[in-house]
This record gives C-alpha cells, structure tokens and sequence, in this order.
C-alpha cells in the first residue's frame, strides 16, 4: 500500500514538472512579443492584409519577434488608451489618429524617436506633411503610417435635376443647396448637403477655405482666428444654410450619411477614401462624381486626416521600432494601398498600384489640406467648438458671440 | 456560558468574513480611492505627477455650465419618471389585484419591458422617434396631422421627453409587482369595516389602501429616486448627449469626462456631489413618510 502510495507521489511530481520541460530548453531563443493595439476594423479588407500578409511577412523576416495584433473600435481606442495609461497595461505599438498624438504626448506614455537606429532615413522616405503630425515640441512621438483627406461627392442625378453643375466656388456651393432642398418627386424632403457631426473634422474644411482659422501659426492664442471675421462669416453661412433647410446631418434624429446619400435624401458632401467603398457596398447603383472642396477665400482646402504608428515607453524598443519600420515600408504600405489606405511611404506613392487606385482622385486634396491643430488640448477645444457652432445654428446666439465666448476658452485651453 | 457565546460570536465573525472582504474589496476600497481622487489633479493629462489641489475638482464641477444643464436634466428626468412609473405601477396593480381570471397573464405582460434589454428598447424608441422615423411616418403620411416632420430628438427637451417616456414603459411592471405583493398584505376586514360604513371605491383607496402600502411606497420612491439619478444606457443610446451636451445627465456626462477627456478627478468630484444630493433626498423623503406616519395611518382614517 505504502509504494503504491509512493509510486502515485512521484507520478504525481513528474506530471506537473512536464510542462517546464521543454520551457527550460526553449528558454534561450523564445522570441518576444509586441501588442500591436490598432483600428482596422475587424471586418474590413485592411485587417486581413495586416493578419495574413503584413505580420506573417515581418515575422518571417524577424524570427524573433511575435506580433499580436489587436483590433479596436476608433473611439473606443483612444479611451482605452488612457485607461491602459493609469493602470500600466499599454500595447507596445498603437496606430493613432493623428489627432491624438498630442494628448499622449502630454500623459508621457510616448516614446520620443529620433534617437531610434536609422531614424532620419525612415522618417525621410515618408512625406513630410504627414510627419508634421508626429512631431510635438519639436521631437518626433511616431511614424506616419497612412493618410486622408476629404473631397465632394455628389449625387449625379439631383444635381442635374436641379440643373446644377458640382460647385467649384463657395459662393457656387451654398446656390447649389439652396436649389437643391426641398422635397423629392415623392414628396420625401430632400437637403442639399450632409454634415454627419460639427466637430473640427467637419467644420474646418470651411473654416479655412473661407480664410479663416482656429488657432495662431505657433498654435498658442485663439483669440482673433477662431472669432476673427472669416471663421465667423464660415459659421454663419453654415448656420444660414442649416435654418434654410439646405444642409442637415449632425442631429441625432437625422437619416445616416450614406443611407440619405445613397437614397437621393442628401445631394452632396464631404468625405474620404472610405466612402467609395461603402458606397460601393451598399448602393452600387447610385451614380456620383468626385470633385475638390469648394474653393473660397483661403482657396479650395481640405482636413488631412490618417493615422501614426506610435511606440509607447514601456515598449520592447527594439521590437517595436522593427515593426514600425516595417510597416511604414514600401511594401507594407503598397499592399495596405491595395485596400484603400492612402500610403505615406514616397516609394509606394508612385507606384503603379496607388496611382490607379480608387483613392487617386484624394492625392491631389492631401496635398492642400491641412492638419487640425497639435496642441494636448485639442478633444477639449473640439468638444467646445461643436458646443458654441450647436447654440448658433439652433439660433440661442449669434456667431459673433458664440465664437468671441469659445475663443477665451479656447486661449485658456491652449495656456494649460 | 460565556465560552459559548464567544464561540458563538467567532462563528458569526467567520461566516460574515467572506462578504465583508468581498464588499471591503469591491465597494469600500474603490469609494475610498475615489474619494481620494476627487482632491487630485488626477487627469490623464498630468499622469505622472497628480498634485493634490484640494477642492479645486469640486469648484470646477459647481462653476460648470454643463454642469447644471446636465444636473437639471437628472433631476427633471427623476421628477417625471418617479411620479409616472409609480402613479401608473400602482394604478396597474390595483387593477391586477381586483381581478380573479387571468392575473398571471396580465402580470406578465406588465413585466414584459423590465426584462427587456435597456439597449435594445433604446435603439427601438430611437428608430421610432428618428426624424425620420415610425411615429413621424403615422403622424405625417397615415394620419396626415401635422404638416413636417417633427425632430423630437434632436432638441434639449424633446429628446429628454423621449428617454423619459422610455424610462417609465420600462419601469412600470417592476412597480406593479412590488405594489402588488403590498396590496395583499392590506387586511381584508379594514375594507369590510369601510364597507359596511359606507365608503365608496374612491375614500377606501385613499384611506385604506395607501396608508396600508405606505412602506412600499417610501421603499419605491428611494429606490426609483436612485434609479432616476442614474439613467445612462438610454441617454447614451437615444440622444447620445446630442445637441453639445444639452441631454446629457449626470453619469453619461461623467461618463464622457472621465473617458472622453481623461479627467478623472472631476468626475469623481462630480460622483460625490450626485451622491451628495441623493443622500439628502434620501433624507428628506424619510422625514416626509415620518411626518406623515405622526400625522395618520390606517385605522385612524
């Protein structure tokens, strides 16, 4: 009884040491792993080149590095950043929106990298527009990894019918909506223009081909740009074409952007690269064209949008530089071009695959769009700015006031 | 004697020793920590230095704008959506209470939307309140009363309207259920007694019948008094806040500070303040149904 006893012991001993068996020999050449946090959607075309093509290959290349690859919501994204922030649970590697870097930059979670092994040769082969949004005080916090920007698309059909040609001028596109609203030959109503949101994003594009801006060069005064006569002739005109009928979107009541697109509901409006896709998707049929933002004052310019690829300071440096090289490389970016995302990579550019994509009607809008300010502050002074054109539109105050109140916040704002 | 009744005691120690840790763990400590951060400069912002700023969160909250907007929404939600579920519960279970056949039945449809998911009742309210949706199509297309479509989400009070409708289609079954379970517990013979002094349906329900269920009641409004403090996932999801915040309410503002803008210590400032004012309400209420308990209960009707 007693060895019996003794026998199953040792069975019992040597069954739970096997699994560090082959641990202690393996020990030596384990590779490391690298949490890559990004948001591709989970779905989408972009998410499977980046699991079955992208990482596959840098693997291949870098045996000893392991990606994990993780997709997010956009929004939810940035959140879990901060979230991961105050708990020490952060990714190695994120794909950031642009407009985000500088408010990461604040919280010190970002790796500054201009010290990395080869920097200036990699930052160098990337357009040097898009690497402006990485650099905050005068370092550079990430690698441009894609870009985008905004153009008009408009649906052939009611333009025609309003006996409307695509509006070249600002002054073109406000007639163009007012001819174009009304009701349809169902007697459904019909609007000439859809802004999902007035936050910076949608309402830039208008401030600054009016003239105007939102902040000074140096990004440090408010006062005089966002309430100078330019910005507030843009919220004026947005505010009169919104009350007139000629322009709607933003409410919450209000039919999505690409159903109202697709069903005649919404005539034109502004949008990027993606939108081909989805319109492809979901409405085949509907016939539209592409044309650049209305050109005023300021001339025809556009927001630039995209993405970083940003290293946080607890990361594997080594690793992650590794990938992020690789991913800002010429063939990461042809092949992620493939499925819609603009490169930043000059080689890629002018490849034969970018300059026949469905993209290629945006490259000459990146070119003159311009990015929403770099400042920590920016979600707050996008939150007050959405605030303050909301009071105009629903008539609580004039533009004036609106925008003279918002630029002393937006100065205390950018002095924190 | 004694041994055993300390005994007695270890027992009751060790066996309540479990639950205490876990609330210790869960409730007291995260409160505790909260209470802690609301006096930090505790923003994402500043996460490697958090200076201590004292009451400077609590000044930022009170000289808030948003601040009463979105405080004044909790409270008008509370104070239309507790009268309303309570008022219609009640009305509802003595309705339920007076009939023999089909009791369960009834009862079941009434609790229908309490077990429904908030999300999923949300996103049907907003399909049919949409601009563009159901209730416009019948007021507009099938009945032909009103001219346009009415944007009954897209304004401050309209889409407030909205979420407090939803707010009390889903709690009046909970209410019919608890009021219910009271009503059975008023004596039958108090109403006999009535009867044969002739009180009508009206003086018995006012005399006999609240005065009966007035613990329920005192326990229904605190409860649902919280309940209305709280109300997040039908705001989230219907108006979103939208327009600039004009239908946020307390949490879903603190929501968006904490997680929108990372600043952490004002809306853990904010989270004692709204407890603060529960807390008092609370109290108040209590002292009411006191006053009134002074004043009358059943038999002295």
């Amino acid at each position: 009884m007693r060895s019996l006893c003794k026998s199953l012991v040792v069975l019992l001993v040597l069954t739970l040491a096997l699994p560090c068996i082959p641990a202690l020999g393996e020990a030596a050449q384990e590779p490391v792993t690298i949490d890559f946090w990004h948001h591709y959607s989970a779905q989408s075309a972009e998410n499977e080149t980046l699991m079955n093509v992208l990482i596959p290959k840098f693997e291949a290349e870098n045996p000893a590095i392991r990606v994990n690859a993780v997709s997010h919501e956009w929004a939810e994204l940035h959140d879990k950043v901060l979230v991961s922030a105050g708990s020490g649970s952060l990714p190695d590697v994120a794909r950031c929106d642009i407009a985000w870097l500088p408010e990461f930059q604040k919280m010190g979670v970002l790796a500054a990298l201009d010290e990395q092994p080869g920097f200036a040769d990699v930052s160098g082969a990337l357009l040097a527009s898009t690497m402006k949004t990485a650099e905050v005080a005068g370092a550079h916090y990430g690698l441009a990894l894609n870009t985008n920007s905004k153009i008009l698309f408009y649906n052939v059909k009611m333009l025609q019918d309003a006996g409307v040609t695509p509006p070249a001028t600002l002054d073109d596109w406000a007639d163009a909506l007012r001819k174009i609203a009304g009701t349809d030959a169902n007697g459904r109503q019909v609007w000439g223009w859809n802004e999902p949101a007035l936050s910076g994003w949608n309402l830039c594009p208008f401030i600054w081909s009016f003239g105007g801006a939102l902040v000074s060069e140096d990004q440090t005064v408010a006062s005089g740009y966002i309430n100078g006569p330019a910005t507030v002739k843009a919220v004026e005109t947005f505010a009169a074409l919104y009350q007139e009928g000629a322009l709607t979107g933003f409410n919450s009541g209000d039919i999505p952007m690409t159903d109202g697109f697709g069903t005649g509901r919404y005539a034109m409006m502004l949008e990027g690269p993606w939108k081909t896709a989805e319109l492809q998707g979901a409405y085949p049929d509907v016939a539209y064209g592409t044309a650049p933002m209305p050109a005023g004052e300021g001339g025809s310019i556009s927001v630039l949008g995209g993405e970083d690829i940003a290293m946080f300071t607890t990361a594997n440096q080594q690793a992650a530089w590794a990938f992020m090289r690789f991913m800002t490389g010429e063939y990461a970016q042809t092949e992620m071009a493939k499925c819609g995302q603009i490169p930043v990579n000059k080689a890629a550019l002018a490849s034969d695959t970018v300059k026949s994509a469905p993209f290629a009607p945006f490259l000459d809008a990146i070119t003159t769009a311009k990015a929403r300010p770099t400042v920590a502050a920016w979600a707050e002074i996008d939150n007050d700015l959405t605030g303050a054109v909301t009071a105009v539109i629903s008539g609580q105050q004039s533009a004036q006031q609106a925008m003279d109140e918002l630029a002393a916040k937006v100065d205390a704002l950018l002095q924190e | 004697m004694e041994t055993k009744s300390k005994l007695n005691r270890l027992q009751i120690g060790l066996l309540l020793l479990p639950g205490l840790c876990v609330f210790g763990v869960f409730t007291v400590y995260p409160i505790f920590r909260l209470l802690l951060m609301s006096f930090f400069d505790w923003n994402f912002g500043a996460m490697l230095r958090q200076p201590f700023i004292g009451l400077a969160n609590y000044r930022q909250v009170m000289g808030d704008d948003t601040f009463w907007v979105v405080f004044a929404n909790t409270v008008l939600y509370t104070l239309v959506t507790v009268p309303g579920q309570m008022a219609l519960g009640l009305f509802t279970a003595v309705l339920i209470h007076g009939v023999t056949r089909f009791r369960v039945t009834f009862r079941v449809i009434c609790y229908l939307p309490v077990i429904t998911s908030w999300v999923i009742a949300s996103l049907v309210f907003r399909y049919v309140f949409n601009t563009e949706g159901l209730l416009n199509y019948f007021l507009g297309q099938v009945l032909r009363i009103v001219p346009g479509n009415i944007r009954w989400l897209d304004t401050r009070w309209s889409g407030l309207t909205v979420a407090m409708i939803l707010g009390i289609w889903k709690g009046v079954g909970w209410n019919m259920v608890v009021f219910l379970a009271a009503l059975q517990q008023v004596p039958l013979d108090l109403y006999e007694a009535a009867d044969m002094d002739g009180c009508g349906a009206a003086r018995k329900f006012l005399h006999i019948t609240l005065p009966g269920i007035r613990g329920t009641l005192l326990f229904a409004l605190i409860m649902l008094t919280i309940g209305g403090f709280n109300v997040f996932t039908s705001i989230k999801m219907i108006t979103g806040g939208k327009p600039a915040h004009q239908t946020d309410t307390l949490l879903t503002w603190m929501y968006y500070k904490a997680f929108s803008t990372g600043k952490f210590g004002y809306a853990a400032a904010l989270s004692f303040v709204m407890a603060a004012a529960l807390a008092l309400l609370a109290v108040l209420q209590f002292r009411a149904m006191q006053a009134r308990d002074a004043k009358g209960g059943i038999g002295r009707a």
